[in-house]
């Protein structure tokens, strides 16, 4: 080989080296997806991690567990009565707050009795060293703290389903094994009885694809109507909003909740299930 | 006997009259020492006055969809006007304020959503 050649395969091997690493490092840069996100396990379902001021504060971010919480009061009381937002970290939670009775302490104050139980305090203005095992009840992120409650022996006697927090939880309501509470004394402000709204269909875009069959009935006994009009759903009449799954796995519309503490997108049957005509 | 009877009997005419006299006066007196607090009472009463409405107006969400466009309206105007009311309250710190505030555009936002689509279903 002469000189000339060798240098044509020695420029050869550099662009294909920099064209490798130039696929390495943009490849996953562009996709739209990013890494993959490992599926939560059925006790992490629902987890919310809420750090807004808790490391500054000296604490370990505090873990909300959505489950133990939706298997005592309906979601209007929480993101209606109590004001939490919809949103991970939006409700901007201070220890204050909630020493104030706002918010976790509009529960957590010592006082209230839930089942028999009485919360424990969730923040004091003036806490003590003494107070570190209170604190931890919920700052325990990274910690290794026992929880009141045992996610498998909460579950055991539950309708079981195969993703999310892996229950039924419409089925559990229906037999009487939960009791989601529709009001919280002195919070909720006394109303009548929700009319019941008609459950009704929608057809998807792909053909095949069995129709959603929407269970206006269960979503209006846990949310009110002020939880989803206007703020995640703007339209009242069938057909005057339109709906994509993309649109929805972005956490819009129903991915407000069926992404993160409902029962998540990959359980398709449960919402496309009208059966298929032959 | 130290005091003599007629004595005795007009002691005790005496001590009735005083009674007689001093209930009432004490009764009118009562009620004047608490006149600075009736007329306090207002104040708390207009301070509250914002949570009775606010409990009225967003206690009928659930029976937004049977309400006709002119209740509708009359529940979005007086929902417009609790809001300067809980803004100003003093009965509520600022994440009070925020809760309420909140829980206000919520049953606000429900009640002209319906009315819109009431709208629409006219046309």
């Amino acid at each position: 080989m002469n000189k000339v050649s060798m240098n044509q395969i020695k420029t050869a091997k550099i662009i294909f080296v920099a064209l490798a690493v130039m696929l390495a490092v943009c490849g996953p840069a562009s996709s739209q997806t990013g890494i993959k996100k490992r599926r939560p396990l059925p006790y992490e379902y629902g987890r919310v991690i809420i750090r807004n001021y808790s490391e500054k504060a000296g604490l370990a971010p505090v873990v909300f567990e959505h489950w133990i919480h939706r298997s005592k009061f309906t979601c209007r009381v929480c993101h209606v009565d109590v004001g939490f937002a919809m949103k991970a970290g939006a409700t901007d939670i201070t220890a204050a707050d909630n020493a104030h009775g706002y918010y976790c302490g509009a529960c957590h104050n010592g006082k209230r009795v839930v089942d028999g139980k009485t919360l424990f305090q969730s923040c004091s203005e003036h806490a003590t060293p003494e107070d570190t095992k209170r604190c931890e009840h919920c700052h325990s992120y990274g910690l290794k703290v026992a929880s009141d409650y045992d996610f498998f022996e909460f579950s055991e006697p539950l309708p079981k389903e195969r993703f999310g927090n892996g229950l039924d939880w419409e089925k559990a309501e229906e037999l009487g094994l939960i009791k989601p509470s529709a009001s919280l004394e002195g919070v909720t402000i006394k109303r009548n009885a929700l009319v019941v709204q008609k459950d009704f269909m929608l057809n998807p875009k792909v053909e095949g694809m069995p129709d959603i069959i929407f269970s206006h009935t269960k979503h209006t006994v846990w949310n009110g109507c002020e939880l989803c009009h206007p703020e995640i759903f703007v339209g009242v009449k069938k057909g005057t909003s339109h709906y994509s799954m993309v649109e929805i796995t972005e956490g819009k519309s129903c991915g407000v909740c069926h992404t993160k503490v409902a029962f998540p997108l990959a359980d398709c049957q449960r919402c496309h299930s009208k059966p298929v005509e032959p | 006997m130290f005091f003599t009877t007629e004595f005795k009997t007009e002691f005790k005419t005496t001590i009735i009259t005083v009674l007689l006299l001093l209930g009432p006066a004490v009764f009118c007196g009562v009620r004047a020492m608490g006149a600075p607090q009736s007329s306090a009472a207002p104040a708390n009463a207009a301070e509250e006055n914002w949570r009775k409405e606010f409990n009225d107006v967003c206690g009928k969400t659930q029976d937004a969809m049977s309400f006709t466009p002119e209740q509708l309206t009359d529940l979005i105007r007086r929902c417009d006007d609790l809001r300067p009311q809980i803004e100003k309250t003093g009965k509520l710190d600022e994440t009070g304020k925020k809760v309420y505030l909140g829980r206000l555009r919520m049953c606000r936002g429900l009640y002209a959503y319906v009315l819109d689509e009431k709208k629409k279903e006219k046309k």
